[in-house]
């Protein structure tokens, strides 16, 4: 009867314990630091500009441009802007041109400070 | 009475040697989290040498980059200069001298156009000709944008 007892006091401290022998398991947590995807969008294409032909046409020789223009088999109609408005169309392009320039650079300059040294965010 | 003093020294001295023990484990408890502070500090100063490092490199990538875009947008303002002083040089009236010398005005203007078309595809971003870049002579540069088309062209001063 003694050992009796004995036993079921330790089966009773088993019992109680048995679910905790070896303790919780331990959760881990860790960060893992993931770069953000690069954009890597292509540059742009480069444009391709067709060439067009300027007419100078003065009092004198007007008849003979149209002329030349009906005997090549081109409509004979100009569109004219006088030689101060040509002054100003190349100095719009001109700016035109160097905004374009300037974007690109722009471009060029941030891709390479995000993405050449690869310590994008 | 005589067992009574030998009781106490015994049990003071059983004390002494418990709290000694105790004191000396607290020592080395201490010791081992200050071992791990430095060794965290260390690491912290390493971390922070890496930070000043990198912020150093992106103030020099900044400011250089900060630098190239001055220059072109210096180059700009050059290049449109030049381009009115084309039309205005020496009291130049590009309207008078159609007139008198149409065939040539209409070739340099042509010509003008097409060298003005070739910037544009040059700063959208096309690939340069080997003549473009091989271009050291005024003759052989591209007016319209030299800094742009002809980058080993070396104006005179």
């Amino acid at each position: 009867m003694y050992h009796f007892n004995k036993i079921l006091a330790v089966a009773f401290i088993i019992l109680l314990t048995g679910c905790s022998i070896g303790g919780e398991k331990k959760i881990k947590i860790f960060s893992l630091e993931k770069p953000r995807e690069k954009l890597d969008y292509p540059m742009p294409t480069p444009l391709q500009m067709e060439e067009i032909y300027w007419h100078i046409i003065t009092s004198e020789n007007a008849q003979e441009v149209f002329k030349k223009l009906e005997e090549a088999g081109i409509d004979p109609v100009l569109f004219g802007i006088t030689d101060k408005d040509f002054q100003v169309l190349a100095r719009n392009f001109a700016q035109i041109r160097q905004k374009l320039q300037e974007t690109n650079n722009l471009l060029l300059e941030y891709k390479k400070y995000y993405e050449d040294s690869g310590k994008s965010e | 009475m005589f067992s009574t003093i030998k009781m106490a020294i015994a049990i003071m001295l059983i004390t002494g040697i418990a709290g000694a023990g105790m004191y000396v484990m607290k020592l080395r408890a201490d010791n081992a989290t200050l071992k791990a502070n430095q060794l965290k500090l260390e690491t912290a100063i390493t971390e922070q040498n890496k930070v000043l490092e990198q912020q150093k490199e992106d103030f020099t990538a900044i400011l250089e980059s900060n630098k190239k875009l001055n220059v072109l947008i210096n180059t700009f303002k050059k290049d449109l200069q030049d381009l009115d002083k084309r039309f205005t040089k020496k009291n130049r009236d590009i309207g008078k001298l159609a007139i008198d010398r149409t065939e040539s005005i209409e070739r340099i203007v042509n010509g003008g156009g097409k060298n003005a078309a070739r910037c544009i595809e040059l700063a959208s971003g096309a690939e340069h000709t080997e003549a473009e870049l091989k271009a050291t002579l005024k003759s052989e540069i591209n007016p319209e944008c030299p800094a742009l088309a002809n980058p080993n062209y070396v104006p005179f001063q």
